[in-house]
């Protein structure tokens, strides 16, 4: 590029993609009509330049991180960069193309000024449903097929002009037609927010200063990332764990991940993780490569924007066929299990490089139930919840994890308030709090994991899918493992069960669904956490006395003040039996 | 024998007045310095300095951060909340959800009730309040005995359902204020009558957490007051943007929360209706923070939600959106990239020109070095600034991005100006508001000094600044309405409702008004009311305020619906089923028959102070600069001009013109040819 720009109007520019891509966001999530992603924040969002480089994203889920330019380019690859026109929107949810389930819609049209093609808007969101054999998705696919529609790129706006043909198709193979529609124009919606943003900053600059402005912001990211990756040091670093199983009772499946460090290049390779399964935790290799950016992120810069030069120092392999690169047919609808995992192995892999900024393992996955049925109450019309339930995330260096935090691969979710959900839905919430002693012991605790719990007001098909039973939350530098989930149903009858996943179980009336999540691991030794930290923690219930006697080595007087002596004692044996165990 | 009509805006730092005289309709001003152990010392002060007699004021009414320091240092009362049995740690795991996606290191926002002070009663009401359990009334006593033994002060009570059902909080409070006479006790519904049970614990908590503080400092201030033989009623400002009696505000002091922050967008509306101006965009620009508020066809935008350090409150505030940039925002340099913001120098060291150990330069600086801001300016000379110091800086920082100290200093205003721009932009244009049909006031120490050039980038008109920036919120104190904000949950279709169930709520929420209006002193012929609701599409979340007109007429209603939508989001579904969330009453008592106007006193002498070499675009122009005070009304302009007072700087660039109006603002707009 021949064009200088000055370092003012390059800091300029690069202020206005960030903040179009935030205006792009918010249009997104204030419109949508699922929670999924206006709580949820299931969604994601870009501005691309014309080669689909990433100019500014902002994001609900941090799992869609540097996604979107990957459809946009799979897209010219099969179609050719001429398909694009003005006004063009194009719609796709092919799981081996944008690497996710097919309930993510991805959404993006190109940008035109002054008859050229300068870029293109995208976004990406959850839609609750999609025509998969069960609603909302199910538990128990082992073929694409039965997840629902899938569709390559299809245009659904022609020259402004919504193609009412084909969204008309999408309505009617939706559960939810109305609500799913309502999402797809809020994507478009957003869309037309980054194209207007583009334009107005075309017209104050114009187009030749903003490219050499892009360059140079490329250009900015990449050294300040290479300069990070330098300073962790060169090695080979490794981690592996287990899914729980496929979801049709494989399993355990296993995961690894191999880091390779050498100067400013990081290498992930996942070589040695489970083939493909014939259930449906299997994801595209593009989502792969978001998980990994998502593990780089966390530990690399993560305050920093993302843009065209970020991830130029990461590499990502995985074998073809694997549970990490699926290829059709298999089943994809709980792609992002896996992902979970892979993020805490990653981290727990550079723990050693850089212990300062890692944490001990969270407790895992989204611990998802949906509860369906018609409603009673409301002339029998038919209702879907889907919810995500927090955990406990793990301890660090200098802090306690956090306790009912959800997990990392979701966005800001909240959980559903008690008063709305019994509101929508026959169903009574009595109980939902924590369980104390599930956090990981250590110097630094994990948090505690929750329980909830469902009284059936009519009867209802419930499903589950809970993970990290297999491997727990673990702790680092000594630390803990913390317990694991538990769905228990109708506790304390003669017809109790337990389980972790579910298709479509009936519950009659007065039935109940326990829920229970797990902790997060520890960091540090356990009989080194300051008595007074265990004191408070059995005051405040996080941790019973039995839990600080057991796991933490001290001892508390009926008035919960604590016996040194008896502490003291305790605690020596507990440093004893550990040497004796390594 | 003369009456005065008295507002105070209580800061951290200074204590504001505007006294207008009722019949002379003069109005002055006065500021002294802020007592934050007894912030009641102040306003005692200053209205012994102002007011040659203080039984002689008619009205007066004040804004106070009190309730907002109390929270903001931590130093409330330790409460105690009593829920429903089996939902006891829904206010400690405050929904679970992360504020920071990139974290591994996550914590919570620190809650105000630590789990040991969370107790749990048998009770429990379905959705439609239907009792599934009934209030155990003996669960309490451990509770009440923990209270007394540990000397608790303040007690917030949220049982499931009860922003429908109160009737087990009602009881659950009359027992406990029978043996717990001294405690305060705060209900969750009487704060705010909306489900979402941990935001209403949430607003519940603060509300108690501030009462013992607020309360304290309100009666203190009552009993100077009448010392000093004042006879009026007290009022207080609120969040809302109304105002309220002392007495109602000793009740539910969350509402007045935010009442320091709010007061800039209430002068706004006071000077919409001055200047005949019904849309203004509201910008408040200080040292760490730039505030925006919209003020669209007379009226601030009012949200019924809001987050102070992360945890929620419901209750109706104006709708401030801030972004941190300010006087103090810092240049720095990465990759050969020079940046700006959003860290500041705050007040210690604050910018270089302060001379307390700052090197980096900030937005100040860079306004010194261009003359915009002159060294002798801040607090009337008081502060001298040190403008070695900052060329000093600008001239070591400059050359690492290849750019000459002036293009440097100029790049850095430019790159702030931006950035408060696409904010301005996203408060604007996101919500399908077109800046270009609005007038820009721009208030606070730095906002007057950048106000032109956010103009210009949002291509809005013209730029107003007040008559006295530094005590705008005052002023407009004196200008706003008795306010009562009343809320119903009400979750229904739109489709198949009976427009006279709706009507009959809002006369219910009405009459609750009209008792609260008129046990604080309102005559039936000032009160009016102001309706809305809060509706979405079936399955949204996110909800759009309504109006409602006198007449409940749900086409109406439906087509308004729509309409907003659409304005809002860019799109809307008119087939879609629509529902109702909450019914909304805004009780209002009319004040004062004030069209805003006053009158001002002038200073004698020649308006223009000296002549600088101020720097616009790289080229140095001769700048006279202009002491306000002894400005002419009705006198006009051409920049290059700078005017200086006490608490701001304006500018006024080369292609600019100044006017003065009859009120004293100063109205900027592009020169005519």
């Amino acid at each position: 590029m021949s064009t200088k720009v000055d370092p003012i109007t390059t800091e300029i520019i690069r202020n206005a993609f960030v903040s179009t891509a935030q205006d792009m966001n918010a249009t997104l999530i204030r419109s949508a009509y699922t929670p999924i992603i206006y709580e949820g924040k299931d969604c994601s969002v870009a501005l691309l330049d014309e080669n689909a480089d990433v100019l500014g994203q902002s994001l609900g889920l941090p799992l869609f991180l540097g996604n979107l330019e990957v459809c946009v380019k799979l897209t010219a690859e099969l179609l050719g960069w001429a398909i694009f026109k003005p006004g063009d929107i194009y719609h796709m949810n092919d799981s081996y193309l944008t690497g996710t389930h097919l309930n993510d819609s991805t959404i993006f049209g190109p940008i035109y000024w002054e008859d050229k093609l300068v870029g293109f808007s995208a976004t990406r969101a959850h839609w609750l449903d999609v025509g998969a054999k069960d609603p909302g998705g199910a538990m128990d696919s082992h073929e694409i097929y039965q997840e629902g529609m899938r569709w390559p790129p299809t245009k659904i706006y022609e020259n402004y002009k919504p193609r009412e043909d084909v969204i008309e198709l999408v309505r009617r193979n939706s559960r939810f037609g109305h609500g799913v529609i309502g999402d797809m124009n809020a994507q478009v919606a957003a869309c037309r927010t980054g194209e207007a943003r583009f334009h107005a900053l075309l017209e104050r600059f114009d187009y030749e200063t903003v490219l050499a402005a892009r360059d140079e912001i490329f250009r900015q990211s990449e050294q300040l990332e290479r300069e990070a990756v330098a300073a962790i040091p060169d090695g080979t670093y490794t981690a592996e764990g287990f899914l729980d199983d496929d979801g049709l009772r494989t399993g355990p499946i296993p995961v690894k991940v191999r880091v390779d460090l050498e100067g400013e290049q990081m290498t992930v390779d996942l070589e040695g993780s489970s083939d493909q399964t014939y259930g449906p935790v299997n994801c595209g290799f593009a989502q792969t490569i978001s998980a990994v950016r998502v593990s780089f992120k966390l530990l690399v810069n993560p305050d920093r924007p993302v843009d065209g030069g970020t991830f130029k120092t990461l590499t990502v392999k995985a074998p073809a066929g694997s549970i990490f690169y699926a290829q059709e047919p298999a089943a994809c609808q709980w792609y992002f299990s896996s992902l979970g995992l892979l993020i805490d192995l990653i981290t727990q892999a550079l723990a050693p490089a850089m212990p300062e900024k890692v944490a001990a393992a969270h407790y895992g996955d989204s611990m998802v139930i949906y509860v369906a049925g018609t409603d009673p109450r409301k002339e029998n019309i038919p209702f879907l919840s889907v919810e995500a339930n927090p955990g406990g995330w793990g301890a660090f260096e200098t802090n306690d994890g956090q306790d009912a935090l959800i997990n990392n691969v979701n966005g800001g979710f909240k959980d559903y308030p008690v008063e709305v959900y019994e509101n929508k839905y026959p169903v009574i919430l009595r109980r939902y709090g924590f369980r104390p002693d599930t956090g990981g012991p250590g110097r630094f605790r994990g948090g505690t994991g929750i329980y909830r719990e469902y009284h059936m007001e009519s009867a209802s098909t419930v499903y589950l899918w809970f993970e990290r039973s297999v491997t727990k939350a673990w702790g680092l530098f000594g630390g803990g493992t913390a317990q694991g989930p538990d769905v228990v149903i109708n506790p304390g009858t003669d017809d109790e069960q337990h389980m972790l996943k579910v298709n479509a179980l009936p519950v009659d009336t007065g039935g109940v669904v326990r829920l229970k999540t797990g902790g997060g691991g520890g960091f540090g030794p356990a009989w080194e956490r300051d008595p007074e930290c265990v004191r408070e923690d059995v005051i405040d219930g996080y941790v019973t006395r039995e839990g600080a006697e057991r796991d933490y080595g001290v001892i508390l007087k009926d008035d919960l003040s604590i016996d040194e002596k008896a502490t003291e004692k305790r605690r020596k044996a507990m440093q004893k039996e550990a040497k004796k165990s390594v | 024998m003369t009456k005065y009509r008295v507002s105070a805006d209580i800061g951290g730092t200074f204590t504001d007045f505007v006294v207008a005289e009722e019949d002379t309709g003069e109005v002055f001003t006065g500021k002294v310095p802020s007592t934050p152990k007894n912030a009641a010392l102040a306003v005692i002060d200053g209205l012994k300095d102002l007011i040659p007699n203080p039984p002689d004021i008619g009205f007066m009414v004040h804004g106070t951060t009190v309730g907002l320091n109390t929270f903001l240092e931590r130093k409330g009362a330790r409460v105690l909340l009593i829920t429903t049995a089996g939902l006891r740690d829904s206010y400690s795991i405050a929904r679970g959800d992360r504020k920071e996606l990139y974290a591994l290191q996550y914590r919570k926002p620190e809650r105000l009730v630590p789990r040991r002070d969370v107790h749990e009663v048998r009770e429990r009401l379905k959705w439609d309040g239907t009792i599934l359990e009934a209030l155990h009334e003996e669960d309490l006593e451990p509770i009440i005995k923990k209270v007394k033994d540990e000397d608790i002060k303040a007690v917030a009570v949220c049982f499931i359902h009860s922003y429908a059902y109160p009737q087990h909080e009602l009881r659950a409070r009359e027992i406990l204020s029978e043996v717990l006479p001294d405690v305060s006790i705060t209900l969750s519904h009487e704060i705010a009558r909306e489900w979402r049970e941990y935001e209403r614990a949430s607003s519940a908590v603060m509300n108690a957490y501030i009462a013992p503080v607020v309360e304290r400092y309100l009666v203190s201030l009552g009993e100077q007051m009448r010392g000093m033989g004042v006879e009026a009623t007290l009022h207080v400002m609120q969040s809302s943007g109304g105002i309220m009696t002392v007495e109602a505000a000793r009740r539910q002091p969350v509402y007045i929360l935010l009442s320091g922050p709010v007061g800039g967008t209430i002068g706004g509306m006071a000077l919409s209706k001055a200047m005949h101006r019904p849309n203004l965009l509201c910008v408040d620009m200080g040292g760490t923070s730039f505030d925006m508020s919209l003020i669209v066809n007379g009226q601030p935008n009012i949200t019924s939600e809001t987050e102070l350090e992360g945890l929620p409150m419901l209750m109706s505030i104006v709708d401030i959106h801030t972004i941190g940039a300010g006087g103090g925002s810092l240049a720095w340099l990465e990759a050969g990239a020079l940046r700006v913001g959003p860290q500041s120098a705050g007040a210690d060291p604050g910018p270089v020109c302060y001379d307390r150990g700052g090197t980096q330069p900030t937005v100040t600086d860079a306004n010194l070095f261009l003359k915009r801001l002159g060294a002798q300016t801040l607090l009337s000379g008081r502060m001298m600034l040190n403008e070695e110091a900052t060329a000093k800086a600008i001239h070591t920082m400059a050359p690492q991005v290849g750019l000459d100290d002036v293009a440097f200093a100029e790049g850095m205003l430019s790159i702030i100006n931006a950035k408060m721009a696409d904010a301005m932009r996203t408060i604007t244009v996101e919500q399908g508001i077109d800046p270009r049909e609005y007038s820009l006031v721009a208030f606070g120490g730095a906002g007057p000094m950048h106000a032109v050039w956010l103009a210009e980038e949002l291509e809005i008109g013209e730029v107003i600044v007040p008559w006295t920036p530094g005590t705008f919120s005052a002023w407009g104190m004196l200008q706003t309405d008795m306010r009562h904000d009343l809320t119903l949950n009400f979750y229904h279709p739109l489709a198949g409702m009976d427009s006279k169930e709706i009507e009959g709520i809002y006369e219910q929420l009405k009459e609750e008004g009209v008792a609260a209006l008129k046990e604080e002193g309102v005559p039936p012929e000032d009160m009016y009311f102001e309706r809305s609701t809060d509706m979405r599409y079936v399955g949204q979340e996110y909800s759009v305020n309504v109006r409602v007109g006198d007449k409940v007429d749900l086409e109406e209603i439906d087509a308004s619906f729509h309409n907003m939508h659409a304005a809002r989001y860019g799109h809307s579904t008119p087939s879609a089923p629509v529902e109702f969330v909450n019914l909304r009453l805004a009780a209002l008592g009319h004040l004062v028959e004030s069209d805003g106007r006053f009158e001002i006193p002038k200073e004698d002498g020649d308006p223009v102070t000296e002549t600088r070499e101020a720097v616009f675009d790289g080229k140095a122009y001769k700048t006279p600069v202009l002491w306000r005070y002894r400005v002419e009304k009705e006198s006009k302009f051409s920049g290059p001009l700078i005017i200086e007072e006490e608490s701001a700087t304006t500018i006024v660039p080369p292609g600019y013109q100044a006017r003065v109006d009859d009120l004293g603002n100063i109205l900027i707009t592009v020169e005519q040819a």
